[in-house]
């Protein structure tokens, strides 16, 4: 086996020591594996596979080929970034040599270790950051064209199928940055140190789940070029059987994201129950630790849910079955009811990091400790667990069940009270405390104030009469925005500033942090605001056109979106110029006590020299009274 | 032996920021019941049946239940705000105390939410039970309603089967859809009746208003249904009996 | 899943005790997943079927196709002794790694790579010989589900005992052997998994 870090300098002809092919594999070939892959399993689709259909259902030759071309795509780029590698060599009992595993987790290899199957931690937080900006970048975009389209008095300037497509596009898009959007970044680089561990269980794995996320990316984005996405982010069948090759996209977008969260969640979970420093027992764990897992540990089991849909739903489409083909014998709402089973409990996956970071940071900025620790653990707990009784709330028009109507009203309308915990805890943290005002700070602030209005709006949808009215209208699409971003993506922004310098090693610019903050906050309470009232006059989601009663609330909403582009250009500027040339930060800015802020910018590569014992809980602030 | 003196511990309202969240709280829960409230009954305009007025009216009560806790996290969040603020890239010291919980605190909250949430769902379940009854009412006239990309087709099956792509419905009379699909998920809804029922294939579901209002009204696909989602739409007209009988012969129905 | 993974409390070994351990609750946790998508199968199947929508679960004969017959579950069945018979004789080669008996070990890991090569082999058998297409209904939709998926955990046990085999007679597990632990945990999947299909299938 070729050495790797220790490799006597090339001597010219044939006895110049191969490289290892580990080291010949990076981003580009992987990209270049599976565009090569892709052809070639989309000519031999067409070449091997029997011409159109002889069924009465629908199915077409066209879903095969696109759905096995892209299987062939992901096939050759986790091949080409090697990710197969650790699988092989355990099948021939090579096992890799601590050289090799130093290579991989990047020793030495500057900046090139960020184009590669790279395991240390930190390799992947950062990783990760950059494609979730990209990810929000890509449906920004999209939201901008679809605010714009409805900014037009009436709307009705982009075509009915395109503007579905990016509807829909720009959901699914949001929804997966948005669950990655914190256990990503912060749940991979800070978790680790922050309990005190030198890397995460499964290395190998978190490279794997990183690099899944960008083999499931072109999937979704070549959707645009095969006919778009007919259905919203839902994907509700029998609408998506009938759909252009641009589902498939879609379905392989899913199926690969769900393989990712189950990794991720299964490395996590074990990371925090296997690995925390000698002393840190539950109590003395970081709040922040715990809404990771949560989220994490209620995605394991929800996900999978998800990805059988999508596998029944490309089996409709490509083979002809019939699962949710009525005249089939299928059902409409099963698809329904498998998908809400995940897609309840997810955006639950997407909220409790968003709010268990403001947790952590919440003690910092205010010097007192966190008000009532256990109240915190047992809201979480509390919306985790109540979360996947909840589904059928977004089902409460279809029809199916009605008795089942009430009994999930109950349970919906008892996740307010976890979920009132989480408020209490937040508030009575900045309750008598020495306020330190920074940008995280006042994102707390946001926060409350968001989510109140989210969690508010939520109470009315949940019951059932007042559905009957707001169900499938703009009221729908201002709570969700109002929770998932105004709560999340606020504690995320909040994240990004509060462990910038950690992560790299500078402060992220004051100034610009404050400019972004207000014209984000303000923008999208103009724009959601607006959407509410259009909602409640009658507007129905998911719609390229409108009656003119709602021109002057769509114009409002509009507004506000280029508001929110402005802030999020300013965001992602002051990213981008801090990450180049901001001020450098001391190991320990914010004067926090958790044990990210122990270690030296740059993290050294295990982290820790010695690694730490812990004997008391990161939230001693305060003074003893006298 | 004399007996130690333990001190009065001074009431609560006697500390500033409690004070000041005290009033701070009665003005905000004012501020935004009213505002939260008004807006909203302002924006669904008038109902066109007992159905859609007892929603109005939910949502009203809801808002104005759900202001006290709006407006106490409101409060206590500008009072925070309104004490000294320190900037800067050092933090101030320290708070002077360690608190960590309250027992009083917490259970007071969870009981007050636990109480709100109770009346949620009771009267939730009150208006659901008299929604789901209205469905057996033998009274009503039936009307069956097909969804298709992209339009709305009705049977008036009371009325000798008579189709049309017009929705008449006369004032006061209880009505039940039967409502299913030929292709796709619809939604069918009566926006200002305040009723709503998903259009599904393969399957008949229903759902009951009484129009007591004349006037025209909006029916509404509320699910994503493809091209023409947002065009799937049409008036639906009240009228006086006389009138309706006279339109659904014009159909071709018996009155 | 190599022996020793770069970042550790020093760049000497951990206790294999520690390393296994911590590896097993992986493993545990990804089959949760797997175990959630299964359960979901078998809810697939039953909602379907007492559902049956047009009467379509098993549709009569029409112009242009057969009337759906379904198969006898004994086929599932059997496959579930066979993932048994692996489960049974990947335990015997645990043992014997437990009791520092190299060649139990390798005897019993090269019988359930057999046995998992037999299985997968009349798993494609059985799906082939099927006498309806996935088009003809519920059912015939289902029977393919869980028959495909069936075969694709198969698969994955033929990698995973070769692999196990493989290292065996090389002598990896000569000293610390919690790979052949958890991939007796995958084992006893398999072997569920399998029979919950069967279960489903035996309800036609």
């Amino acid at each position: 086996m070729t050495t790797l870090t220790n490799r006597p300098a090339s001597a010219p002809g044939s006895s110049a020591p191969k490289k290892a092919l580990m080291e010949r594999l990076n981003v580009f070939t992987a990209f270049g594996l599976g565009i090569i892959m892709a052809v070639v399993f989309w000519y031999a689709a067409k070449a091997l596979l029997p011409a159109n259909t002889d069924g009465s259902f629908i199915k077409t030759n066209r879903d095969q080929w696109v759905l096995l071309s892209m299987i062939g795509w992901f096939i050759g780029f986790m091949t080409g970034i090697g990710a197969l590698i650790g699988p092989f060599r355990w099948l021939l009992g090579k096992d890799l040599n601590h050289d090799e595993n130093m290579f991989y987790a990047g020793k030495d290899q500057g900046v090139k270790r960020y184009f590669r199957y790279t395991t240390d931690h930190k390799v992947v937080g950062i990783q990760y950051l950059v494609v979730t900006t990209v990810i929000f970048f890509v449906g920004g975009v999209l939201a901008m064209l679809i605010r714009t389209n409805l900014g037009h008095p009436g709307g009705g300037w982009l075509q009915p199928q395109t503007y579905n497509a990016i509807v829909g596009t720009h959901g699914i898009i949001m929804i997966v940055g948005t669950i990655i959007m914190i256990t990503g970044p912060f749940g991979n680089f800070i978790m680790p140190i922050m309990i005190g561990a030198r890397d995460m269980a499964f290395p190998r794995l978190n490279a794997l789940s990183f690099w899944l996320i960008v083999a499931a990316l072109p999937p979704i984005l070549s959707s645009f070029f095969l006919g778009g996405i007919p259905t919203g982010w839902s994907a509700y069948n029998p609408l998506a059987d009938q759909a252009p090759p641009g589902m498939d996209g879609y379905i392989m977008f899913i199926c690969i994201f769900a393989i990712s969260t189950m990794v991720a969640g299964a490395n996590i979970t074990t990371t925090v129950v296997k690995m925390r420093a000698k002393g840190m027992t539950w109590n003395r764990t970081p709040i922040f630790i715990y809404g990771t897992v949560a989220s994490v540990a209620l995605a394991l089991p929800a996900f999978p849910v998800f990805f059988l849909s999508q596998v029944m739903s490309a089996l409709d489409r490509a083979t002809g079955s019939t699962f949710y083909d009525t005249r089939g014998g299928g059902s409409g709402w099963l698809y329904e009811n498998l998908f809400w089973i995940m897609g309840h409990p997810e955006v639950y996956v997407i909220l409790i990091p968003a709010v268990a970071a403001l947790m952590e940071m919440a003690p910092v900025f205010t010097r007192r400790p966190l008000f009532s620790f256990n109240l915190a653990i047992m809201g979480i707990a509390g919306i985790s667990g109540l979360s996947v009784l909840v589904w059928a709330h977004h089902m409460y028009m279809t029809g199916w069940a009605p008795l089942l109507a009430g009994p999930f009203m109950l349970t919906t309308e008892l996740i307010s009270i976890p979920t009132g915990m989480l408020f209490l805890v937040l508030i009575g943290t900045l309750w008598r405390g020495r306020l330190w005002m920074t940008m995280p700070t006042a994102s707390i602030y946001a926060l409350l104030w968001n989510f109140m209005i989210g969690g508010i709006t939520g109470i009315y949808l949940s019951d059932v009469p007042a559905d009957a009215f707001l169900h499938g209208s703009m009221y729908v699409t201002a709570h969700f925005h109002y929770t998932l971003m105004g709560a999340g993506l606020t504690g995320a922004i909040a994240s990004l500033v509060f462990w910038f310098p950690k992560m790299t090693g500078r402060m992220f610019d004051k100034t610009l942090s404050w400019v972004a903050f207000w014209l984000i906050q303000i923008g999208f309470n103009v724009a959601f605001m607006g959407m509410f009232m259009v909602g409640l006059a009658g507007q129905p989601r998911r719609v390229e056109a409108y009656a003119h009663m709602y021109s002057q609330g769509n114009m409002i909403t509009t507004a506000g979106a280029y508001v929110i582009m402005a802030g999020m250009l300013v965001l992602l500027h002051g990213m981008i110029t801090s990450w180049r040339s901001g001020v450098m930060a001391p190991m320990n800015p914010w004067f926090g006590k958790t044990l990210e802020w122990t270690v030296p910018n740059p993290v050294p590569l295990e982290n820790f020299e010695v690694l730490p014992i812990v004997t008391e809980d990161a939230y001693g602030y305060g003074r003893k009274q006298s | 032996m004399s007996e130690v003196e333990t001190p009065k511990r001074p009431s609560i309202l006697k500390s500033k920021d409690v004070r000041m969240t005290a009033i701070l709280w009665v003005i905000f829960t004012a501020i935004i019941g009213f505002v939260a409230s008004t807006v909203q009954v302002r924006a669904m305009g008038a109902p066109a049946s007992e159905t859609m007025a007892t929603t109005i009216k939910m949502m009203r009560v809801f808002t104005w239940a759900a202001s006290p806790v709006a407006g106490l996290v409101a409060a206590m969040a500008a009072t925070t705000l309104l004490a000294k603020r320190h900037y800067g890239d050092t933090p101030p010291e320290d708070a002077d105390h360690e608190i960590r919980s309250s027992a009083k605190a917490s259970s007071t909250w969870l009981v007050v939410s636990a109480i709100l949430c109770l009346f949620a769902v009771i009267w939730g379940m009150i208006v659901l039970q008299n929604d789901n009854a209205a469905l057996l009412n033998a009274k009503a006239m039936n009307v069956n309603v097909t969804g298709q990309q992209w339009v709305w087709n009705f049977d008036y099956v009371d009325n000798g089967g008579a189709r049309s792509q017009d929705l008449y419905l006369p004032v006061d009379r209880p009505v039940v859809f039967h409502v299913t699909s030929k292709d796709v998920l619809h939604s069918f809804w009566i926006v200002q009746m305040g009723i709503k029922i998903d259009a599904n294939p393969g399957y008949v579901t229903e759902t009951s208003v009484t129009p007591n209002k004349i006037g025209i009204y909006d029916l509404r696909c509320a699910e994503l249904c493809g091209l023409y989602h947002a065009y799937m739409q049409k008036k639906v007209h009240v009228v006086s009996q006389a009138d309706y009988d006279t339109w659904i012969q014009s159909q071709g129905g018996k009155a | 899943m190599s022996v020793e993974t770069h970042a550790h409390s020093n760049p000497h070994h951990e206790h294999p005790d520690v390393v296994g351990s911590r590896n097993r609750l992986g493993v545990i946790l990804i089959l949760v997943a797997d175990i959630a998508f299964a359960l979901s199968v078998i809810f697939v199947y039953f909602y379907l079927k007492g559902q049956n929508v047009n009467d379509m679960w098993l549709p009569k004969a029409s112009d242009t196709a057969g009337a759906t017959t379904p198969v006898s579950s004994m086929g599932a069945w059997y496959l579930t002794l066979i993932a048994g018979v692996g489960l049974l004789t990947h335990s015997y080669a645990l043992a014997g790694v437990r009791a520092k008996n190299q060649t139990q070990l390798k005897l019993g890991s090269l019988v359930a790579l057999i046995a998992s090569v037999v299985g997968l082999v009349y798993q494609g058998m059985q799906i082939n010989n099927v006498s309806f297409t996935i088009t003809m209904g519920a059912y015939a939709s289902c029977y393919y589900l869980i028959a495909g998926l069936n075969f694709m955990h198969l698969l994955f046990t033929v990698f995973i005992a070769l692999g196990n085999w493989n290292r065996s007679r090389l002598g990896i597990y000569a000293q610390d052997h919690w790979h052949v632990d958890i991939v007796n945990v995958w084992w006893i999947w398999m072997t569920v998994s399998s029979l919950l299909g069967a279960f489903a299938l035996s309800f036609s």
